[in-house]
């Protein structure tokens, strides 16, 4: 690693607007604010889109299913694997009188009963019995199945969509972003950890929050600024940035070492095995090697990393780092409300010590995205004052204007496909 | 607080922390943290840090999974020192400056072992 010329890198200025082939004008903030664009992105970006749910991992047998909320619509669907081994989809909504079927999160039910009146169905759908049929007017038990949801899966990662004919599939979507991430190991990824928040901010402001490092310096001083920023790159500028379709990946910049304060005892007693820095493996040297070599993990080959951020359109984002992989998602909830989800994964641990650096990790990213709750709520009161109707971006902030770019080409798109071209 | 002994015996002095910060979730010793005073965060670091070198011996005699409730509750306090480090630490007061508390943030799914 050449501290030197990296240090040379960020002296002049970066080019990443234009090299994306986005203009560089201020941009607009009403669809930060509007009750109109919400229900416009409701309907022609949230209920059109492929959406992210979860992995193949958290469901390994005959039927274990998860349960997950699409927002904005609230839509509740279930997950399940079948006896045939398949991944299924379903609207979770009985055909009786309507009753959510399945309860909880996560589970395993190879018969799913809905609790209303014990009406059955098989884990592939198929309605099986009727408690005292004989008092109904000859149903068509065939034609009374759970609703199938579309689903496809990529790499691992289950996504849904809410079309009842997606228009497009989810490789189709994906377009040139699934060659560039194609075989990236995804390790320990059966047990996520999982935070959620409610956040008083639209969901676009809580993503631009994580898709750009240019504020870190300011809002996470304490926590992880040192990770992000230093002498060399005051600002946290991008290392790289490009655009897939309507995805996007921008790569950051990281200082290669963290010392260690020997003031800080509870520090020091986690990493006393000589490892620096602040970092969890989520696999063995062996496994994380091979991630770490993957060619769209620090794609720049940088000895000055910290993270990528790959951000699946409209509301995902699955970053890499020097220790594994997350998953950041943003919901929205109402036009200036958000549910705010990160899932993290990390493999059992072997030991005290190991667990206590997993405690440490799990503690610090509940430190940050309390620093990030508390700024995206006072930037949505900005927001929605009207004093401003645009905001100005600059180099490092390219992700949020293509962000933007896109949503209000998907909103205007007559077809998926148009939106896509 | 009952009578009986909820550590092992050698680490019988850190029993009046077991009430406060050795609960046995994530969620719970976070709550410990903020809840409390610089004051009481500092005293129980103190006097875990003092021991913890010998806690993670003490566990790591057992496997994670199989440890004794004893062990399981210093394991718990152990995993305190990491919610004692975000105040000392990091903010050098209970919580990051301009956060609220309570606050949105849920853990909805923890770490397998005493998360």
């Amino acid at each position: 690693m050449n501290i030197t010329a990296s240090a040379r890198a960020f002296e002049g200025k970066t080019a990443f607007t234009e090299a994306c082939g986005l203009g560089t004008g201020p941009v607009p903030l009403e669809p930060y604010r509007s009750p109109e664009f919400f229900e416009r992105e409701r309907v022609q970006v949230f209920e059109r889109a492929w959406l992210l749910v979860g992995r193949e991992e958290e469901i390994p047998a005959y039927g274990d299913y998860f349960s997950t909320e699409l927002l904005p619509g609230g839509v509740s669907a279930i997950l399940n694997r079948g006896k045939d081994g398949r991944i299924r989809a379903f609207y979770n909504t009985c055909s009786h009188r309507g009753s959510q079927v399945l309860d909880g999160p996560t589970g395993n039910a190879r018969r799913i009963v809905c609790p209303y009146h014990n009406w059955t169905y098989a884990a592939d759908g198929d309605l099986i019995s009727i408690p005292d049929e004989a008092s109904f007017f000859a149903v068509d038990k065939k034609r009374c199945g759970l609703t199938q949801m579309a689903t496809e899966t990529w790499e691992g990662w289950i996504f849904v969509n809410l079309q009842r004919q997606p228009e497009v599939d989810l490789r189709t979507f994906l377009g040139d972003f699934a060659d560039r991430l194609a075989g990236v190991p995804y390790v320990a990824a059966d047990k996520p950890i999982v935070l959620k928040a409610d956040l008083d901010a639209n969901w676009k402001v809580v993503q631009d929050a994580f898709i750009e490092s240019y504020h870190i310096p300011a809002i996470h001083k304490k926590t992880i600024a040192q990770t992000f920023s230093s002498s060399e790159n005051r600002f946290a500028r991008l290392l790289d940035a490009r655009t897939f379709g309507p995805h996007r990946t921008v790569s950051m910049y990281g200082n290669p070492t963290m010392p260690l304060d020997e003031r800080n005892k509870v520090e020091m007693l986690a990493y006393a095995s000589g490892d620096t820095g602040s970092l969890i493996a989520a696999g063995t040297s062996s496994q994380m090697a091979e991630f770490l070599d993957h060619p769209a993990v620090n794609p720049t080959r940088a000895g000055c990393w910290s993270m990528d951020v790959n951000n699946l359109f409209p509301n995902t984002q699955i970053d890499f780092g020097p220790g594994g992989f997350w998953v950041h998602q943003f919901w929205p909830l109402t036009p200036t409300t958000s549910r705010y989800e990160v899932r993290f994964y990390v493999p059992d641990a072997l030991n005290a010590r190991q667990r206590l650096q997993q405690e440490l990790y799990v503690a610090r990213v509940i430190e940050v995205v309390l620093e990030d709750l508390a700024n995206v709520a006072r930037t949505q009161r900005g927001i929605n004052s009207s004093g401003k109707d645009e905001m100005q971006l600059q180099d490092s902030e390219v992700g949020i204007r293509h962000s933007v770019e896109q949503l209000l080409k998907w909103v205007e798109a007559e077809t998926v496909t148009e939106a896509l071209a | 607080m009952s009578g009986a002994a909820r550590l092992p015996q050698a680490f019988a002095e850190l029993e009046p922390f077991v009430d406060s910060w050795g609960s046995h979730t994530t969620a719970g010793r976070l709550a410990a943290r903020c809840e409390r005073s610089m004051d009481e965060i500092r005293v129980f670091y103190e006097a875990m840090c003092a021991r913890a070198e010998e806690a993670i011996g003490y566990v790591d005699r057992f496997g994670l999974d199989d440890l004794p409730d004893d062990a399981r509750n210093l394991m718990a306090l152990v995993l305190g020192l990491a919610q004692a480090h975000v105040a000392i630490e990091i903010h050098g007061q209970p919580r990051a400056p301009g956060t609220p508390w309570p606050n949105s943030i849920r853990i909805a799914r923890g770490l397998p072992f005493l998360g």
